[in-house]
């Protein structure tokens, strides 16, 4: 191999095309040769082959990246694997230590029920609210939902995640520069900031309470009381807040659940809207009674996808907080964690466990939903 | 049907009003990025408002573009974004027309495999993967970021471009088939040319998440000289600085930017239908 490393991977990747031209080739060939035993016409054993050699690359892709690496993970669960030690059996021992005694994995179950019962809800919200106000028909509709997809664009890139990091310090950044400047001239300002803060500060130490099992933090800001009329968000600053900036970040970020949405209500039958105008039906009306119901499955659509994104959340936590101790468990997702826990010292066979445990979750979140939106998803009309 | 009042106008006006406000607020940060950019380091870290840089200037950038570091990342990233976004995308076009082109034995279970993959997270696999291109002594190079691409990476993406090759009539295929052509020739020449804007999305798509992709480079990319651009900016940031050199990190995130901001903007119209279409998740 040469040591020049863009060399070396321009001659692997030339190596990996001839590899699967090759297997593409031969498993057309087995295809054919197999349809030809079962006595297929020469058309039909022709169209084997075609077929066969262009999914090949999926095929071999998923059995090299997919298949395998499940099994040998799932195998790899149930060992002490650690590179370049030899796995050892060691039973349900990784599973049980992760459910029962890691405060890391704990503290990112936590952080993702935070994310869900919070997060979610505030980030469909915005989207659905943009989506509605999108739906007016009228003129720059374009250039608006331009700039409400935007942040879906930039928004899982590190150098512009830093941005956020410069926006929400918590002395001089701008958003607390101007809660600070609203809060002096306006008095309503004033308390509906003090009104927020003190919200979110007992909700998080209670969540933080969760993860440590310890309340004092939650007594103690309960306490505390009212905050003081120069108090601000402490955004990136203590584990009381950071869980808020990461949803602000994904409120940000709800472009794709916009556009979806913008597609539910455009599927809306006219006839519908314009009957309920005649009838004297107002706007809010109209909204809560016609469109609202009929985009429920776009609704459960994106809160699944919502839920399982949460999961997975890393650029941001990565930029806000990879250099602190102490903020990123009161804010990491489940695959953050797993990256941290999984590779600080190759630990394969306790990630595998991490790795196993988010697919189940994965899993069971899809059915639930599944199961749970016939109740109250409307699909008429669809 | 729309009758013209006061309070229609009223109604438009501040409808105009919030969906400004809201734009305003969501391009924000960029503006943000590029105004602080601009700045001279003691008013990116002045205690007080400046929308816009009091005395703007470019000794950030000229700082920044004459930084080896910065521009060995950015051909890092321009080298493993051009050569995986290739490899996916000549793959994920060959999948696509087996699955809407041929007819062959088994298709419709490989296609409900490929469709069930969807449910799982990439970043559920990473563990054994990374287990798998140690053996291979894959881990410090670029291997393991891009080769996986090569295999039609990306089952939505197949199935999107999938649904495009479908809409294409039967007959085309069966025309060249009498003049003589095979599979290749029509594969390239006929069905590729005719499905040009969906390619031009999913290369889109592609793109961005390889620009973006951080993950990745962090678990392979051991070496700082083959840092890419998310890896090498987020480590700009260094808290034991006391004063961050803002200017400069938001120079080179503005100069990370650019391309995305270049594909989103010619690609933004097919990329907004395409989501539209299949409630995909960009």
């Amino acid at each position: 191999m040469p040591d020049d490393p863009y060399l070396n991977t321009l001659l692997m990747s030339a190596l990996a095309v001839i590899f699967i031209i090759i297997t593409s080739l031969g498993l057309g060939a087995l295809a054919r040769f197999i349809a030809k035993l079962s006595g297929s016409s020469k058309l039909r054993q022709a169209d084997a082959f075609t077929g066969y050699l262009f999914a090949s690359p999926w095929i071999v892709g998923f059995i090299i990246f997919v298949l395998i690496p499940l099994f040998t993970s799932l195998y790899w669960s149930f060992t002490d694997y650690r590179i370049p030690n030899h796995p050892d059996w060691v039973g349900f021992e990784n599973y049980a230590k992760l459910i029962l005694g890691d405060s890391g994995f704990r503290a990112s179950l936590v952080n993702t029920l935070f994310l869900t019962v919070i997060g979610l809800p505030l980030q469909v919200g915005v989207a659905l609210l943009l989506a509605v106000l999108l739906n007016q028909k009228m003129r720059g509709e374009r250039i608006f939902r331009m700039s409400f997809y935007l942040p879906v664009v930039l928004g899982f890139n590190a150098a512009v995640l830093l941005c956020w990091r410069l926006m929400l310090a918590a002395g001089n950044g701008i958003i607390n520069q101007v809660i600070r400047a609203l809060s002096a001239k306006s008095i309503l300002f004033s308390y509906l900031n003090r009104a927020i803060i003190y919200v979110v500060e007992v909700v998080n130490a209670f969540f933080l309470g969760i993860t440590n099992q310890n309340f004092t933090l939650f007594n103690k800001v309960l306490e505390a009381g009212f905050p003081a009329a120069n108090r601000v968000p402490m955004w990136v600053q203590t584990p009381l807040w950071s869980k808020m900036s990461v949803v602000i970040l994904i409120v940000w970020g709800c472009g794709t659940m916009m556009l979806i949405f913008l597609a539910g209500l455009n599927n809306i039958p006219k006839e519908l809207h314009e009957a309920a105008e005649v009838d004297g039906a107002g706007g809010w009306a109209r909204f809560w009674r016609i469109s609202f119901p009929l985009i429920t499955p776009y609704i459960f659509y994106n809160l699944i996808v919502g839920m399982i994104a949460a999961l997975q959340i890393f650029e941001p936590i990565y930029v806000l907080y990879r250099d602190s101790a102490t903020l990123a468990p009161s804010a990491f997702s489940m695959v953050y964690y797993l990256w941290m826990a999984t590779f600080r010292f190759n630990e394969i066979g306790y990630g595998s466990a991490i790795s196993w445990l988010i697919l189940i979750i994965i899993l069971i979140v899809t059915l639930f939903q599944f199961r749970a939106q016939n109740r109250w998803v409307n699909y008429e009309l669809y | 049907m729309r009758r013209y009042n006061v309070f229609t106008i009223i109604g438009r006006g501040i409808l105009y009003l919030l969906l400004t406000f809201a734009s305003l607020l969501m391009a924000f940060p960029l503006f943000w990025m590029i105004s602080t950019s601009f700045k001279t380091l003691e008013d990116a870290n002045a205690p007080f408002i400046q929308w816009l840089p009091p005395q703007p200037q470019l000794t950030a950038y000229l700082q920044v573009l004459s930084d080896p570091h910065f521009l060995r990342a950015y051909f890092n990233s321009t080298f493993y974004a051009a050569l995986a976004l290739t490899g996916t995308l000549i793959s994920i076009a060959a999948v696509a027309y087996a699955f809407s082109r041929v007819q062959w034995p088994g298709r419709n279970i490989v296609f409900f495999l490929m469709l069930s993959t969807m449910m799982i997270p990439a970043q559920a696999l990473i563990v054994p993967q990374y287990v798998f291109f140690n053996k291979l002594g894959w881990i410090g190079t670029f291997n393991p970021i891009i080769i996986p691409g090569f295999f039609a990476g990306g089952a939505a993406m197949i199935f999107l471009l999938r649904q495009s090759m479908a809409q294409i009539p039967k007959e085309l295929d069966e025309s060249a088939f009498m003049d003589g052509a095979n599979h290749l020739q029509i594969w390239w020449e006929i069905v590729l040319p005719l499905v040009k804007a969906p390619l031009a999305t999913i290369a889109t798509f592609l793109f961005v998440g390889y620009w973006n992709n951080l993950l990745g480079p962090l678990i392979y990319i051991q070496d700082s000289k083959l840092y890419t651009l998310p890896v090498y900016v987020a480590q700009l940031y260094n808290i034991n600085n006391t004063i961050q050199p803002w200017p400069t990190i938001m120079a080179s995130a503005v100069l990370t930017t650019v391309p995305l901001m270049i594909v989103f903007f010619f690609a933004q119209r097919y990329i907004l239908e395409s989501i539209l279409v299949s409630g995909l998740k960009g």
